[in-house]
């Protein structure tokens, strides 16, 4: 599973965790069924705490998209709707301008424009 | 899109799928020469010693020189004679077959058998004749145990030399893409990682079998029902045993900025990192247990290929700077052998 931490992300470091992971099921690369790494794996990696990632877990549950099983560890229970990964995108592009200097109100206008 | 994209519907220029087969004809020729030799003399040497050995004679001895077995004089040489010709005949195929003699592991153990194995069974073969001759009777056929000793290690030391010699040339690294290795783009302000765990349930519940093996031997042990040396050698086999399989049934994968990291067992300790400076490239293969020669740690000495095995299927392989591949069974490979290759393209520009 391939996650991503944006450093500069003011949002708290659990809804960013609960981002990476719905990225990782919306591009495709978890697939509905598919066993997700245990949560201490994730943390070790990301190099934060186990709780931070359980809590972006249980976010995801009750959205939906995993599941908990006793024995059988979290897995992939549905794909994020379209508003959930539209918002990331939004998000991402939101996150590349900031980084050239454009603001929200320029970035709605070069949408417009190619609407 | 790749900026070579377009030159992959370019049949690249690739060696015939049936290669250069380096010692394959000589390998016949020589196989079929000396299996000849070695096959008329194991028949003319026992017919030309006819006269000077019992019938029935002795062909079997346990523990000391005393014979415990016989067979008749042609029992005896048909035995001794499809010791060596299923063999032979056997190695001919393999080197007949196309396919056969392409990877440096088989070639070892082609040549090694080859001449090992003759070795051996005219050693089989001598050592037999050498008890019986000029005896009364097979119960009068004594063989000196340091002969059996000498024929094993005899035949095990010309089949290592003959397994060297006939080695040639390293495997090439087949399973490598020939496309560009599989990449992604890195973007500042990010910490992006990528995390992999597979394990195999029947590796897993072997150990624990053995485990709970091991656990009642020792309570018998304690409480004083089985204090036998069979219970100890049980329990010095059943440990280790166990410890190795939960260790290597479970495997953790973790590429991050610092490099590879492989963890083992369940808790992902110990683990074995392999920095970005030292690896040259990543890339995701598939393997099976049959390609590598079975579960857990596989290595073939001399190529320097080394594959942590769990299960069939996808691998993250890497090849270090200083030569030697490394592949470790991983799902979704290929996003984590082109991060790796991300970091590792980043570590070169600064």
């Amino acid at each position: 599973m391939l996650l991503t931490l944006d450093l500069n992300d003011p949002r708290p470091l659990h809804e960013q965790v609960a981002g990476a992971i719905r990225r990782a099921i919306a591009d495709g690369s978890y697939v509905p069924g598919d066993r997700l790494p245990p949560a201490r794996d994730l943390a070790g990696a990301l190099g934060i705490n186990a709780n931070t990632v359980l809590r972006a877990l249980r976010d995801l549950r009750d959205e939906g998209l995993l599941e908990f099983r006793r024995g059988r560890g979290v897995s992939v229970l549905g794909r994020p709707d379209a508003h959930a990964v539209l918002v990331e995108a939004a998000r991402e592009l939101l996150a590349e301008a900031d980084r050239y200097g454009y603001g929200p109100e320029e970035v709605i206008h070069i949408i417009r424009e190619l609407s | 899109m790749r900026a070579s994209s377009t030159g992959r519907n370019i049949p690249a220029p690739s060696p015939p799928a049936d290669g250069p087969v380096p010692s394959r004809g000589p390998a016949i020729a020589v196989a079929a020469v000396w299996g000849s030799l070695v096959t008329a003399v194991m028949v003319a040497v026992p017919l030309a010693l006819r006269d000077r050995l019992p019938d029935p004679m002795a062909t079997h001895w346990s523990g000391g020189s005393v014979p415990d077995d016989s067979k008749s004089f042609t029992v005896n040489l048909v035995v001794d004679l499809t010791l060596w010709g299923v063999v032979w005949i056997v190695l001919l195929a393999a080197a007949l077959h196309g396919a056969g003699l392409r990877t440096r592991i088989i070639r070892i153990n082609w040549w090694a058998f080859l001449f090992g194995w003759a070795v051996f069974a005219l050693g089989v073969q001598g050592s037999t004749l050498y008890a019986n001759l000029d005896a009364a009777t097979w119960r009068e056929a004594e063989l000196p145990p340091w002969m059996i000793f000498a024929v094993l290690l005899a035949g095990f030391a010309v089949g290592a030399l003959a397994g060297y010699l006939g080695r040639g040339a390293p495997d090439p690294a087949t399973g490598r893409p020939a496309g560009p290795p599989p990449a992604l783009r890195l973007r500042p302000g990010r910490h992006t990682v990528w995390v992999s765990r597979v394990s195999n349930r029947w590796l897993t519940s072997l150990a624990v079998a053995a485990l709970v093996a091991a656990l009642v031997v020792a309570g018998l042990i304690m409480v004083g029902v089985a204090d036998t040396p069979a219970a100890w050698s049980f329990l010095a086999a059943a440990v280790p045993i166990a410890l190795l399989g939960v260790a290597t049934a479970t495997v953790r994968v973790t590429v991050d900025p610092r490099g590879l990291r492989v963890g083992l067992g369940p808790w992902g300790w110990p683990a074995r990192r392999t920095r970005v400076e030292s690896i040259e490239s990543a890339w995701a293969e598939r393997r099976t247990p049959g390609e590598v020669g079975g579960w857990g740690i596989r290595g073939i000495p001399g190529t320097g290929r080394v594959t942590l095995m769990l299960r069939a299927g996808d691998h993250l392989v890497v090849r270090r700077t200083g030569g030697g591949e490394f592949a470790v069974s991983a799902d979704d490979a290929e996003r984590g052998a082109a991060l790796l290759n991300a970091y590792i393209a980043e570590a070169s520009r600064s």
